[in-house]
């Protein structure tokens, strides 16, 4: 019998999933699909902006008390910051063991990388093919593109960079250096080079770079044979390497939980289905006993000692809006925070104004245990808990919050979980 | 102040406007257009995408049915690659079933010229089959889809190369009058060049007022009462086309009885409210609603059907005489000679009217402006096909196949509506743009599924690399302004810069930020009011995009402004959206 | 409301949200510029197709519908069968060729050579007339056809087996299906030593050709009388009550909902169908407390890759489930995407290359599990996946029933035989 099915196969699922595995605990993932870690940069922010501030957040640590002043029921107010560095210290070492190492900087402040358009995103920890970009660092830009790849302009990479007081120039180099292919995403081109020579991107690198530069890609150094493109690249060139982000696809986010995903199928034994979406469950005596998931011809039935949800809010599926304003979470149908019911309360005339949308900041509600409860502050099932994106009271997106979200939640759900005798 | 002579000026680059330009131009006129936006911002850009038979006015106005009819079968001749030719369905659902309105509509056709025939439900639903199975009768007429951007571009096009000058982004700030009482005359126009910032003189021997909703405003002027009700009605998209003829509801002319194939989307509208200012453009939560209901018993299942965006227009309906319900005032157009009409001369105003009978506005417009001007050539229009007819009517797959035979896939730029590089980047080169809301009407940037989410980031980094001279698709001599094929990906020809036009507009303009910002407030501004079920979900990862991926929110430049930005910011619903959020 | 219309696959186009999740995992664009990607061929295109005109796009003949993309989906587009619907419509305008024709007609032709298996064997095996096929026929010349059974068809040993057979109150009926009568009637042995061992009776009943094959090169009509006629033969065991179980996921699949989905057939006998049709594990696993557990002493890992058509099921990976309960075997589960052949897709003249690269990443797994762990055998639930690995791999492939059948000490995995007592 599973002891812990999760339903939800992000960064959160994935997270949750290992650490229950880890500890011995018989692990099934069932999710519709792959999670938003394929869209997402692959870097982890833990908090890069306060609600409603124009300024970076400089330590997360730091805000942790003033975002809980404006967000008193934020995920990050349900633990506290020992438990949250405790899982961003046991991320680190995860990925570290996986050959996928992260790093911060020095003094715990946010590290600011250049986005695809060079502006500065706020970020705790990236991966070591991304830090060298950090804007903290004295080298100047050279950012180099290929023609006609759609998804990167260093042009207006640079451009931006050197509005910010920074020193970037761009260049370009020809796409058949890495392929002869007319049709390819930032994956594609991360494939072939896996399984390219790259001495002739190298060459074609020392050319156009100068000394004492460092040299700004965009995001396609592998997939399979990142750290060693990356090494090589870095000797050959003597000089600092580094990514940049695209438009999803990301090959940064796809390494990352393709990693993660392996570790947790081959390393732990675990077992990870997707193309199975939850549509019903049966409780009994307070107690999850089984979710069913859509399939051909009958559902399938999953029976779990334990259930976690994952399913990432709106962004997730996890939960929907519908024309009337009714908001739900769609598989338990838990009871969620006050999310206006109202559509018209739920936006704001701004797309990208400092107070978000309310919209967002509704979710599932859980108590300090990470189990969904009711108004009354009751348990909604004994043997639920939740996680992730999914939760009440924080917009991970405005926040730059997300991976922070994801990993503290999981860690601490798991942890709380595995207090409980089953 | 710089100054420019020119015999007819026309004021308005929508349907109307560039009907009369053309006309003009063909006709052996020195003709200027001046618009203060981009062409088609008005409501010719904003309407529901038909080309009447004339059915729905063949009872209640069958007057302007016979003209829609007539216009109809030169419109297919002269402007084909604009129009689908859907044929379209008036149906009589359960709701309309205790009406004498049927067999009204038959005669109706037969008195005005609609051809019009009854064919079996049963035929129909087979042919749709998403419609209500218990519509009990269909009469078929020769509706069909109209691209009014492709049509107003087009046109404007042939009026250049016959001679005319087309100015966008020249807006009228005042009109040039003298004499004094008894020989009043309009002498030309002032205008504003918003790219540039700097003013304009145009003199003319006629100024022709064809600016919409806004011919009030301009005829006041010079003192003319002109009173034009905008009547506002808002339109909604669907994600998918449901069906491909175009659905009229059988009975007395109403809100939400039209539904349109356009391209990849159905378009259901629509409501009419009388509006103080043309720029009220807001949508209300109860016009939402009603479109909803109606369109459902049109196509049941479509209340829970994936919304695209929802976006208003507004009609310029000519009050002549009062009238009880706005929307019993005639679709009929109304010319003013004010020559007659207010002893001013020099100014004619031509409004009222539809999209479907431009043309035949602008021949009646030019017909006059000759009287005073004196005859040159007779009006050509109906016999001239515009650029662009030659290659037939559209048909939906159109797109595709040229993508699939130049194997073009990697050029996307937008994926959704199947826009390439090269299309982009002749967009740009040819047309006046000053935002991507002017390339989206060129090429349907952004109108997809995910309404900008991905194309946004990528056409500003084409545009930018272009005016860095990074272009992909290479530049020749040939200069020849394509407009008419904007929208085909295999007729990119390479093509020179418009210098001319392009020559003293300033940097900023272009400026990466500002244009990735007012297109993507742009574009929200048509969602938010549809915002649930998976569009919802689209524009959570749309903001992921560029908040969490871009941090598009903490640019350089954030004081610049467009001359559009403001109105990207309006206000779209009558309702408290504009508050803070109550943490 | 017509809610044929509203369920067909395509309108699934607007769950679509553009994420780019499908179009990064599909095996098939990632080997070919042929094939756009599953984002292309599949929502988006779908919005610039319309009954009344030509398909626009050939490019989606390219997919091969391994269904990859609609795993990974997160937002329920059902991708693989807009393409197929497209393929369908490409085809109805194109006419279908002779060689999709002969590759539909698989029963036709099991039945023909299975009256002279050695004659039918020489004839299509050797050289000259794989080269013949591969230029007339478009039938690529190295693709792994099978070869007809030569001890005979599955219902030749059923029905010497039947007076033999387990007598029970427990019974379940077995649908063999083409590849099993004709080519591999041990698969077909091996499940019914699996059944009785579980106590159960087997009943074989008169049956036909689900209709893939037929199916997928867009020839309804004719997959249609097939349905109907196996509507008329298994559909009153299903009223009655009685599940229904096969060895080949392809089969099971098509009964379950290809068939039903495609045509059109939406009554009660069809329903029931539905209802009664299971995969042999999945339905091993829902039975999982009768599976006896007096396995022989057996010590082996099986590298195992599950089928695309499991994808459709979605019953997650039952076969694994099972084996995984025997002491001693230990399953190593391929995580490659696709073998390539995909049905028949393998097998034509233009993809044959793109399948073997496709499958290569399957390939390496089985040839590194072999020099890892001294493997013998590889398993799989699909008898073209099967042979596809044989061929790219050169590694004997085995239908997981066949390793449970071995590991209760019934069956011989080397010679594929029943063990005697």
């Amino acid at each position: 019998m599973t002891e812990l099915l999760v339903i939800g196969a992000g960064l959160t699922g994935l997270m949750a999933a290992i650490a229950a595995a880890r500890q011995g605990a018989r692990t099934r993932i069932i999710a519709t699909g792959m999670g938003s870690l394929l869209w997402t940069p692959g870097t982890i922010g833990v908090l890069g902006y306060l609600p409603g501030e124009d300024e970076p957040v400089q330590s997360p640590f730091d805000a942790l008390d003033a975002l809980r002043q404006r967000r008193p029921r934020h995920p990050f107010a349900l633990l506290d910051a020992q438990t949250l560095r405790q899982s961003l210290d046991a991320f680190r070492e995860l990925v570290q063991s996986l050959g996928l190492p992260y790093r911060g900087a020095e003094d715990g402040r946010n590290l600011l990388l250049p986005s695809p358009v060079g502006a500065p995103r706020p970020v705790f920890l990236a991966p070591a093919g991304q830090v060298d970009g950090h804007m903290g660092r004295p080298e100047p830009y050279l950012i180099v593109g290929f023609q006609a790849l759609r998804d990167f302009y260093p042009t207006l990479i640079a451009e931006n960079l050197t509005k910010l007081g920074l020193k970037a120039r761009a260049e370009f180099l020809p796409i058949d250096l890495i392929t002869r292919r007319r049709d390819f995403s930032p994956i594609d081109l991360a494939r072939e080079l896996d399984a390219a020579d790259l001495s002739r991107l190298t060459n074609a690198l020392k050319r156009v770079a100068k000394p004492g530069e460092r040299i700004g890609l965009p995001a396609i150094l592998g997939l399979k044979r990142h750290a060693a493109i990356l090494a090589t690249l870095r000797e050959a060139l003597d000089a600092p390497i580094f990514e940049i982000p695209t438009l999803p696809p990301s090959a940064p986010g796809m390494r990352l939980a393709e990693a993660l995903r392996a570790h947790f199928e081959l390393d732990l034994r675990g077992r990870m289905d997707l193309g199975l979406r939850a549509i019903d469950f049966r409780a009994e005596n307070g107690k999850v006993a089984w979710v069913s998931t859509r399939a051909s011809a009958r559902p399938v039935r999953h029976w779990a000692q334990r259930f976690l949800l994952a399913t990432g809010g709106i962004l997730g599926g996890g939960i929907v809006g519908d024309p009337t304003g009714q908001v739900e979470e769609v598989i338990f149908h838990l009871p969620l925070n006050d999310a206006p019911q109202d559509r018209k309360q739920w936006f704001h005339r701004d797309f990208m104004g400092p107070t978000g949308h309310r919209i967002f900041l509704g979710g599932v509600r859980v108590n300090e245990a990470f189990q969904p409860v009711d108004a009354e502050g009751g348990v909604a099932y004994e043997n639920l808990w939740a996680a992730g994106g999914l939760l009440a009271d924080s917009d991970p997106i405005a926040e730059r919050s997300l991976e922070g979200v994801a990993i503290a939640t999981a860690f601490r759900a798991v942890q709380r979980m595995s207090e409980v005798t089953p | 102040m710089r100054r420019l002579e020119t015999e007819i000026l026309v004021i308005g680059g929508g349907a109307t406007g560039a009907g009369v330009v053309w006309d003009a131009a063909l006709r052996g006129f020195d003709a200027i257009l001046v618009e203060r936006r981009d062409l088609c911002h008005g409501t010719s850009g904003r309407f529901h995408g038909l080309l009447h038979s004339g059915g729905r006015y063949v009872v209640k106005d069958p007057v302007s049915a016979a003209e829609c009819i007539h216009e109809n079968r030169i419109l297919r001749k002269t402007h084909a690659h604009c129009i689908e030719d859907t044929g379209g369905f008036f149906v009589v659902t359960p709701e309309d079933e205790d009406s004498d309105y049927p067999e009204r509509f038959r005669q109706g056709c037969a008195d005005t010229g609609v051809p019009c025939e009854e064919i079996p439900a049963a035929l129909a639903l087979k042919q749709e089959p998403r419609l209500n199975p218990r519509i009990s009768r269909v009469f078929r007429v020769p509706d069909a889809s109209i691209d009014g951007f492709q049509m107003v571009h087009s046109t404007v096009q042939a009026a250049r190369e016959a001679g005319a000058r087309i100015f966008t982004y020249h807006e009228v700030i005042d009109l040039l009058m003298r004499g004094g009482e008894g020989d009043r005359r309009v002498t030309g126009v002032r205008v504003r060049d918003a790219a540039r910032d700097e003013e304009v003189e145009i003199h003319a021997a006629m100024v022709i007022n064809a600016a919409g909703a806004w011919a009030g405003k301009i005829a006041a002027m010079a003192g003319i009462r002109v009173e034009i009700v905008p009547g506002k009605g808002i339109m909604m998209a669907t994600a998918h086309r449901l069906v491909h003829t175009v659905i009229n509801r059988c009975k007395w002319p109403s809100d939400g009885d039209i539904l349109v194939p356009a391209h990849t989307v159905s378009i259901i509208g629509t409501t009419d409210t009388p509006v103080a200012d043309p720029e009220d453009l807001r949508i209300e939560d109860w016009e939402i609603r009603k479109m909803l209901e109606e369109g459902e018993k049109l196509v049941p299942g479509f209340m829970r059907t994936r919304m695209l965006r929802v976006w208003a227009g507004v009609r310029p309906l000519y009050k002549e005489t009062a009238v009880t319900d706005d929307r019993d005032i005639s679709r009929k157009f109304a010319l003013l000679d004010h020559q007659e009409r207010d002893g001013v001369a020099g100014f004619i105003t031509i409004t009222g009217g539809k999209l479907t009978t431009f043309r035949l506005m602008a021949e009646k417009t030019v017909d006059r402006a000759a009287a005073y001007l004196g005859e040159r050539k007779p009006c050509a229009t109906a016999e001239t096909p515009v650029p662009g007819a030659r290659h037939g009517y559209y048909w939906l797959g159109h797109r595709l196949r040229e993508v699939e035979d130049g194997r073009l896939q990697s050029q996307l730029i937008c994926e959704c509506e199947l826009v390439t590089r090269g299309m982009l980047e002749n967009a740009a080169r040819h047309n006046p743009t000053i935002g991507l809301d002017d390339l989206r009407r060129d090429v349907r940037l952004g109108m997809g599924p995910c309404q900008g989410g991905f194309c946004t980031y990528r056409a500003v980094g084409v545009i930018h690399e272009l005016k860095q001279g990074h272009a992909v698709t290479p530049a020749a001599v040939d200069s020849d302004w394509r407009a008419a094929e904007f929208q085909s990906p295999a007729v990119q020809p390479p093509s020179r810069a418009h210098a001319a036009e392009e020559a003293g507009y300033p940097d900023d303009l272009f400026n990466p930020n500002l244009l990735l910002r007012d297109f993507l407030q742009e574009r929200w501004k048509g969602v938010m009011p549809i915002l649930w079920g998976q569009q919802l979900k689209q524009e959570q990862l749309d903001r992921l995009i560029y908040l969490d991926i871009m941090n598009a929110d903490h640019l350089p430049d954030a004081g610049l402004r467009s001359p559009l930005t403001d109105f990207y910011h309006m206000e779209v619903r009558g309702d408290a959206s504009g508050e803070e959020p109550h943490d | 409301m017509n809610l044929d219309a509203w369920l067909s696959p395509e309108v699934s186009l607007d769950q679509c949200i553009k994420c780019n999740i499908c179009v990064s995992y599909c095996p098939v664009a990632e080997v070919t510029d042929l094939f756009p990607g599953p984002k292309y061929a599949g929502p988006q295109a779908q919005r610039f197709r319309m009954a009344e005109q030509p398909t626009p796009d050939l490019s989606v003949d390219y997919c091969s519908g391994c269904r990859v993309c609609n795993e990974v989906c997160p937002n329920d587009v059902s991708i693989m069968e807009m393409n197929a619907k497209a393929r369908a419509a490409l085809v109805a305008e194109k006419g279908i060729p002779l060689r999709n024709r002969l590759l539909g007609r698989n029963e036709l032709l099991g039945k023909v050579g299975s009256y002279a298996p050695h004659l039918a064997n020489f004839a299509l095996h050797n050289p000259i007339s794989r080269i013949a096929a591969d230029a007339l026929f478009g039938i690529a010349k190295e693709a792994p056809l099978p070869r007809w059974s030569t001890t005979g068809t599955f219902v030749d040993w059923w029905e010497k087996h039947y007076p033999h057979r387990r007598i029970s109150d427990k019974k379940v009926v077995y649908f063999h299906g083409c590849a099993t009568m004709y080519y591999e009637p041990f698969i077909g042995v091996a499940a019914v030593l699996v059944l009785e061992h579980m106590g159960y009776e087997l009943i074989v009943p008169p049956q036909n050709c689900c209709g893939l094959p037929l199916l997928s090169n867009g020839e309804f009509k004719a997959a249609g009388k097939l349905y109907d006629n196996n509507l008329r033969k298994l559909g009153p065991l299903a009223t009655e009550g009685y599940d229904i179980v096969g060895t080949s996921t392809s089969c099971t699949l098509t009964l379950k909902e290809e068939a039903p989905h495609l045509l059109g057939r939406h009554d009660e006998t069809a329903e029931a169908l539905t209802h009664a049709v299971w995969d042999i594990f999945e339905w091993i696993r829902e039975h999982e407390d009768e599976l006896p557990r007096d396995f022989v002493s057996i010590e082996m890992v099986i590298p195992y890759h599950p089928p695309c058509q499991y994808r459709a099921h979605r019953v997650g990976r039952p076969a694994m489930d099972v084996l995984e309960l025997i002491p001693g075997v230990e399953v190593h589960e391929s995580r490659a995407r696709c073998c390539g052949i995909a049905g028949t897709y393998g097998y034509k003249k233009e993809k044959y290359d793109i399948a073997m690269k496709v499958g290569e990443e399957l390939f390496s797994f089985i040839l590194a599990e072999e020099e890892h762990h001294h493997t013998e055998y590889n398993a799989c639930d699909s008898e073209t996946c099967r042979w596809q690995i044989e061929h790219g791999a050169g590694q004997d492939s085995r239908h997981p029933i066949e390793i449970l059948a071995a590991a209760y000490g019934l069956y011989d995995l080397e010679t594929r035989t029943a063990k005697t007592a």
